[in-house]
């Protein structure tokens, strides 16, 4: 296999990925600026909507109604955390890939539609 | 300038040891997903940086918190534009690590000797959430404030330690003042800290293990 030296050829490569990485963002923010919010209102409860890498969260409490909230909100969140820190050790033995698999993607999978559900 | 940096090299020595990293050798068989990890390391630097310039206006008190905002991003020149870095930054910074994620899964590299990097990225993916959360609070304003509200109640349902979590997060009882500063701090000491930290081992084993080719 051939083989390059991260000084002159990686590192030029790097720069140009990072000032494309840079445009990326600044046309994004140049045609999108995020407006300012509405004055809290402290008189009725308001239920908004949570950054988009917390909906599957926002969604997932919808299943635990009541004093089992901290299901959804807490301990299956804490599940997912511990399963993907797990998973260089769940590919262990001859089908370890193979689960390490069902997990990894399942998981994506599982973030992916409740995603895509909390917006229904 | 040569003279500049050779004198600053007699005291610190930096020339000689990065000799073998910038000459290393980088396998040729490696694509383009492979700069997923980087680019949001860029972010990570560009959301310092324009943070940096927010915290310069941005007064974290109940008073003075959505004004500071408003003037941000209504007076000061280029405020809306700093702020709106920051938030899209923030945006990339999280897509990026996902991208990162799965490119790492797909190419085998969390296997041994790189399980203690997978950890390391999983927590580093964690402390990006936290400090997206803390951030979401900061502006004060009606999603700001109902946001963290809910999700700290939430919080406080947990049996026998809930409560307390609570009240930890949100420096009494209810969201208020306290909540603010706390917030505050936790976005811009705690976790820039905590992820720079991170990202210092996640380099270093990178660097020592060398990148992993795909197999």
């Amino acid at each position: 296999m051939k083989e390059k030296k991260f000084y002159p050829d990686y590192l030029s490569e790097i720069i140009f990925v990072v000032l494309i990485a840079f445009e990326l963002l600044l046309v994004i923010a140049l045609t999108c600026p995020p407006p300012v919010g509405r004055q809290i209102d402290f008189t009725k409860s308001f239920q908004p909507l949570p950054e988009w890498y917390f909906l599957w969260i926002y969604q997932l409490i919808r299943y635990f109604p009541g004093n089992a909230i901290f299901v959804g909100a807490v301990i299956v969140p804490a599940v997912f955390a511990f399963l993907l820190l797990a998973i260089p050790y769940i590919d262990k033995g001859a089908n370890g890939r193979r689960k390490a698999s069902i997990v990894f993607f399942g998981l994506l999978l599982m973030a992916v539609v409740l995603t895509l559900l909390s917006q229904i | 300038m040569r003279k500049i940096f050779d004198w600053l090299d007699r005291k610190f020595g930096i020339k000689a040891p990065h000799k073998n990293f910038m000459k290393r050798p980088v396998p040729d068989n490696i694509g383009y997903s492979y700069c997923f990890g980087g680019i949001a390391f860029v972010y990570f630097l560009l959301l310092g940086f324009s943070g940096m310039l927010l915290t310069l206006y941005y007064v974290p008190s109940e008073k003075e918190a959505y004004k500071s905002i408003l003037m941000i991003t209504e007076e000061i020149s280029f405020g809306w534009l700093i702020r709106g870095l920051h938030k899209w930054s923030a945006t990339l910074f999280i897509v990026f690590i996902l991208l990162h994620t799965v490119r790492v899964f797909v190419s085998k590299a969390y296997r041994p000797p790189r399980e203690l990097n997978w950890m390391a990225g999983v927590v580093g993916l964690i402390f990006a959430l936290g400090s997206g959360f803390t951030g979401y609070l900061l502006p004060w304003d009606q999603k700001a404030y109902w946001a963290t509200e809910v999700g700290t109640s939430m919080l406080g349902t947990l049996p026998f330690f809930g409560g307390h979590i609570k009240n930890l997060l949100r420096g009494g009882a209810d969201v208020g003042g306290s909540t603010l500063i706390r917030f505050y701090s936790i976005h811009v000491i705690y976790m820039p800290v905590f992820i720079s930290l991170l990202l210092w081992g996640h380099f270093h084993m990178v660097k020592r293990r060398g990148i992993a080719k795909n197999l």
